[in-house]
């Protein structure tokens, strides 16, 4: 099974490798160190936040509200920017306080998952609608602007190191952060046991509960962070400016190979997946496809990539020989 | 006597409906009963859809994109000077045409709901996009407006009556035909009502065709009211609909679901939302009161259950 | 060695509706292989989730391990004091390796961000696989080793977490013969250690060949612990049935009609090969095998859920196509499953829309809707025919017992008038009672001109209710006997070795009359 999982990997790595030099030819600025910067600067949200959902869908669950959870966040942010000074101290602040926001509200979602056992997507489902409400409750739909934000703030979102944006480097913190938590960490192990079989978690003596707890937390905690990027990243605060973003997630998620049916995914993976997903669209604006296209290529490659995997683990339990007859 | 889970929904409705009348100011004004009963359908006519849909342990996440899809297919024809009646098979069309493609995953290829429809969400919400260029399409015409507007024998509004006719069809289809008894069967064991001789995939493909067809007359009631569509025609309703679903005592897992519960539901939270309306209250709190409602509601459900559960445990013991 | 490690006592409990253990004790010594046995039902399983802290025991319960006073609360109670359960099903995770599987556990008790040792959990893990002399490469994932290697690493992660007392539920139920001998001889090595074993099984000679003492359950009450020694098959069967029951072989000659239904040459890569078969118009005709043999594979086969590579079936002469279980009721095949409570019904509803569920088209009224009043009197009509208590037919099914249940699922398939009956186990978990009626329906059902089929894997119940009787093994037919001449050691000789063979095993017909699985 691992080869299989390497080898669907690897298979998006071909996929991507290929897109490259066609889109290489598409437009000469495509191949460009600063083109590729751009990609994936702009792509670190969607990073932060399929990493998150990488843990929930291995748990065979699923969180809708991520996108709801980052813009609440982020509103939090422009609002608490409104009465902090323009210090350093502020920037750091701020990344006490999103992360936590973000993890109290992916604790509400946990508790009721894992304690009340209402179904991941109904209480995401409703979680979004809440937030989602709120947040147009006391924002009024406004948006701020940089100049609402503090230059300190400013400075930190330009702030470029060996020539990397420093998003990119908080991505990497958060996914080798995030890998070796799956990876080394026993709470880690423990995700990929209960997705593997939740009977025998329970047997012997993984506490469901608590996994579950965590990976919801998690995902609240890595929102928070990712709301942190967001505003450094667009240098605003849109309380429309994320909708829908949760699908995008989704799709990069299964994507980068991560089974719904639990117990499989890696980090690797997950960002081979948002790569994918952001080449294709930066690719379509080079080639000056209309912007309203992409959504319909996303929508079709996700309901292709649910199909297909859905599709090759039939036909590998059907390989799977029950009986062995005589010959 | 013992009162069933539907007929409390109903007396709750009610009690809502006499609740508001006295805060409300106007609820009971002719305007706002009007106002009440245009908006019921279209809401109503979604959340039967999703309810058929979650009997069978599934869900349609892209219940409204469907019906945002049919509305386009409608404006599009009629924009293009094309009779209504060519219109409205065009925009059935759409409906069935989204619900086949829904259909076709769940059922055939065997991928859950959740994923298949989260997936075509965003598909159709693309497609709407690509054909609307995010642009409204409006201006249907007097007649074609009727349909939501207008009444029969200028006292009960027409949509209500397409609304009643939905009821009396889904709850003759889920209680008195074959595919509506596989359709509860099957929510509760597919395997079991599969070794029954039952074609699952069948019943799961009419299924979604069922809610794309009565999300694409939900959109032709909206598309009609409005006399416009764009892409979030009705996106509202989504979780609304799950919500009422759930309220109106439909299984989340599966396998029970009355027409009458969920329509009780529909008429409690349109009552709701319009008299917190009337009341002032900004529309971004209706939706965060539907949210906590369904959120509330399983809550409730599940502390019931283990209460219930304990009881039993207790009396054999 | 009378040392007690495990000491269990006034032990109940009570789910919701039932009773499932009442005042039950256990008493296992240090390094003793000890049998806990009885019926389905008996209490076996719900008493070794008590001891695994799966359940929580009704007030008053007792533990005491190694002379100790103790407390079993959660899974990791009972890991921490060295019990280590092996369930029938495994409690491996398919997705990890070999090594981690081993591992897995031990720190279940520990902060949840403790790194984890890669290094000392291979090291453990081979160690393991060493102690038992098994050659598994730790660092695979568990879900590419076959069943008995899957069951070798459980056991290799038992000894690891120094167990004192393994449990093992029906260890042997997927494992083939040489697999078999292999966990006898593992299960020797840990009983030289001091290690204690509880064995469950069906399988009674299994039972006394490892066995040091029994602990025998009946409908969730303790019955008595008894020295192997001190025992034979007989007396443990009384114990375990509380009376004693013995299926009389089926003596009657029936007079064999024309075929009816015929079965030619079917094969499906990994599950059955070259299968031919007839039955005959008044006949039974038993199926019987080791589990594993392909004897489900070939119902269903013949049922059209699982559709054969090549093959053909005939019915009253004439050449059928059967892709679906749709297409097998519209011939008139009927299936009655193993998994009653997974695949003959729906739990949920009403014994009503149980039984009319295949029949639902000839229900309609002239407008194609359901027929109500005719809907209940069909489920009535066979309500009273096959007696089936209580009779409400508005009941969910889940409310009736397990031989009722049953009479649902027969039920509703007589009432498609079927041309062809297959029964799979069909009194697998059913009190003695509900089985003699199964029997007799069996029977008249043969007499009435249907075809069936009957498999079954207790060889009293094939001898009992069979005219002629097939063997399988590993998916073929590997024999044939008319009852007049089958006994329980042919038909084991067949199922063990195929035809011809001249190793035929022992097996007391005497004693082998109750569920005593081959």
């Amino acid at each position: 099974m691992k080869s299989l999982i390497k080898q669907k990997e690897f298979s998006i790595f071909a996929i991507i490798v290929l897109l490259c030099i066609v889109l290489s030819f598409v437009s000469p600025v495509f191949l460009t160190v600063g083109n590729f910067l751009d990609i994936m600067e702009g792509n670190v949200v969607m990073a932060i936040l399929a990493i998150g959902m990488t843990l929930i869908i291995i748990t065979s669950d699923i969180d809708v509200s991520v996108a709801a959870v980052t813009t609440a966040v982020a509103v939090t942010i422009g609002s608490l920017f409104g009465h902090l000074p323009n210090s350093w101290v502020s920037v750091l602040l701020i990344f006490l306080i999103a992360p936590l926001v973000g993890l109290i509200i992916g604790c509400v979602n946990g508790l009721l998952v894992s304690r009340i056992k209402i179904p991941a997507i109904v209480v995401t489902l409703g979680t979004l609608n809440i937030i989602n409400g709120l947040v147009l409750y006391f924002t009024n739909g406004q948006y701020l602007n940089s100049s609402n934000l503090p230059a300190a703030f400013i400075s930190f979102a330009n702030y470029e190191l060996l020539g990397i944006p420093i998003l990119i480097y908080l991505l990497t913190v958060v996914a080798v952060l995030t890998w070796y938590i799956l990876k080394h960490t026993l709470i880690g192990r423990s995700v990929l046991a209960i997705g593997g079989k939740s009977q025998s978690a329970v047997r012997v003596g993984i506490d469901e509960k608590k996994i579950k707890m965590f990976v919801f937390a998690y995902m609240g905690f890595l929102a928070g962070v990712a709301a942190i990027a967001q505003t450094a990243y667009t240098k605003a605060v849109d309380p429309n400016g994320m909708l829908g973003l949760e699908m995008m997630v989704i799709a990069a998620v299964v994507l980068g190979g991560t089974n719904i049916q639990g117990g499989r995914g890696t980090i690797q993976g997950t960002l081979l997946g948002v790569l994918l997903l952001a080449i294709i669209e930066n690719g379509m604006i080079l080639a000056h496809i209309d912007t309203f296209w992409q959504k319909v290529v996303t929508g079709a490659i996700i309901v292709f990539a649910i199909s297909y995997d859905r599709i090759s683990y039939k036909r590998q339990q059907a390989k799977l020989t029950k009986i062995e007859v005589e010959a | 006597m013992k009162l069933s889970k539907e007929s409390l929904l109903g007396l709750i409705a009610v009690g809502t409906i006499i609740l508001m009348s006295f805060i409300a100011p106007g609820f009971l004004s002719s305007n706002n009963i009007d106002n009440f009963l245009f908006q019921l359908p279209e809401f109503g006519l979604l959340a039967l859809g999703m309810m058929v849909v979650i009997i069978t342990g599934g869900i349609d996440l892209s219940i409204t994109y469907t019906a945002a899809l049919s509305g386009v297919g409608v404006a599009l024809m009629l924009t293009n000077g094309q009779p209504i009646l060519l219109a409205i098979v065009v925009g059935i069309s759409f409906g069935l045409l989204c619900g086949a493609f829904n259909g076709f995953i769940v059922s055939k290829i065997g991928v859950s709901p959740i994923l298949v429809t989260l997936g075509t969400m965003v598909l159709f919400e693309g497609i709407i996009l690509a054909i609307t260029k995010g642009q409204s399409i409006s201006g249907f015409g007097e007649t074609y407006n009727l349909i939501g507007n207008g009444y029969y024998m200028g006292l009960f509004p027409l949509s209500i009556i397409i609304f009643v006719f939905f009821i009396v069809l889904t709850a003759i289809l889920l209680n008195k035909t074959n595919w509506g008894r596989s359709v509860y069967m099957l929510g509760n064991n597919e395997i079991a009502t599969l070794f029954s001789g039952v074609k699952n995939s069948r019943v799961l493909m009419k299924v979604y065709l069922y809610a794309g067809l009565l999300a694409a007359i939900s959109a032709i009631i909206m598309t009609s009211r409005y006399n416009s569509v764009k892409v979030d025609l009705g996106s509202s309703y989504m979780l609304q609909s799950v919500a009422a679903a759930v309220l109106g005592g439909t299984n989340i897992q599966g396998g029970y679901g009355k027409v009458m519960g969920t329509v009780y539901a529909v008429v409690i939270f349109q009552t709701i939302s319009n008299g917190l309306n009337l009341l002032g209250v900004h529309r971004a709190i209706v939706d965060v009161f539907f949210g906590a409602v369904l959120i509330l509601v399983l809550t409730v459900n599940f502390f019931s259950d283990k209460w219930k559960k304990n009881k039993e445990t207790k009396a054999v013991a | 060695m009378s040392e007690s490690i495990l000491q269990m006592t006034n032990i109940s409990k009570t789910f919701p509706g039932v009773k499932a253990l009442d005042d039950v004790q256990l008493d296992i010594r240090k390094g003793e292989v000890h049998a806990l046995i009885g019926e389905n039902g008996a209490g076996k399983s719900t008493l070794i989730k008590i001891l695994a802290g799966v359940y929580t025991p009704d007030p008053g319960a007792k533990f005491f391990f190694e002379g100790k006073e103790a407390e079993i609360k959660k899974p990791l109670d009972a890991t921490m004091k060295g019990i280590s359960i092996i369930y029938q099903d495994l409690s491996l995770f398919p997705n990890l390796t070999v090594a981690e599987n081993i591992y897995i556990g031990r720190d279940s008790d520990k902060k949840a961000w403790t790194k984890v040792k890669w290094k000392e959990i291979k090291k453990i893990a081979v160690k393991a696989l060493q102690d038992m002399e098994v050659d598994i490469d730790p660092n695979v994932p568990v879900e590419q080793l076959s069943i008995a290697q899957q069951q070798l690493v459980e056991i290799a992660r038992a000894i690891a977490f120094d167990a004192k007392l393994i449990v093992m539920d029906e260890p042997t139920s997927s494992l083939s013969e040489g697999e078999v001998e292999k966990l006898y001889k593992i299960i020797e090595k840990l009983k030289s250690r001091g290690i204690s074993v509880i064995f469950i099984s069906h399988k009674l000679k299994e039972l006394f060949k490892v066995s040091d003492r029994f602990t025998v359950l009946r409908d969730g009450k303790y019955i008595g612990t008894y020295e192997a020694a001190d025992m034979d098959e007989p007396k443990l069967i009384q114990l375990m049935v509380g009376r004693n029951v013995t299926y009389e072989k089926n003596e009657s000659t029936v007079q064999v009609g024309e075929t009816i239904f015929k079965v030619d040459s079917l094969s499906k890569k990994g599950n059955f090969a070259d299968i031919s078969l007839e039955v005959k118009k008044g006949e039974v005709l038993g199926i019987t095998g080791l589990v594993g043999s392909g004897r489900t594979e070939l119902a269903q086969a013949i049922f059209g859920v699982n559709n054969p590579d090549e093959g053909s079936l005939e019915l009253n002469g004439e050449k059928i196509t059967v892709n679906s279980a749709s297409d097998a009721v519209k011939k008139g095949i009927a299936y009655i499953p193993e998994a009653r409570q997974t695949q003959g019904l729906v739990l949920e509803q009403s014994v009503i829309n149980n039984m009319s569920l295949p029949v639902l088209k000839k229900l309609r009224n002239k407008l194609k809707l359901i027929d109500s009043k005719l809907e209940v009197s069909l489920a009535e009509q066979y309500v009273k025919s096959l007696d089936i208590r209580p009779a409400l037919p508005k009941l969910p099914a889940s409310n009736l017992s397990g031989g009722n249940q049953q009479k649902i699922v027969i039920g509703k398939w007589l009432a498609t008038q079927p041309k062809v009956i297959i029964f799979d186990e069909p009194t697998n978990g059913i009190d003695i009672g509900a089985k003699t009626e199964i029997h007799k329906l069996i029977r008249r059902l043969a007499n009435d001109g249907i075809g069936v089929i009957v498999i079954s894997s207790e060889l009293p119940e094939i001898l009992a209710v069979s005219d002629r009787i097939l063997v399988m093994r590993h998916g073929r037919i590997s024999g044939e006997l008319s009852v007049q001449e089958a006994t329980q050691e042919k038909i084991m000789s067949f199922a063990l070795q195929g035809q011809g063979s001249a190793k035929t095993p022992v097996v007391n017909t005497e004693s082998g009359q109750v569920s005593q699985e081959v």
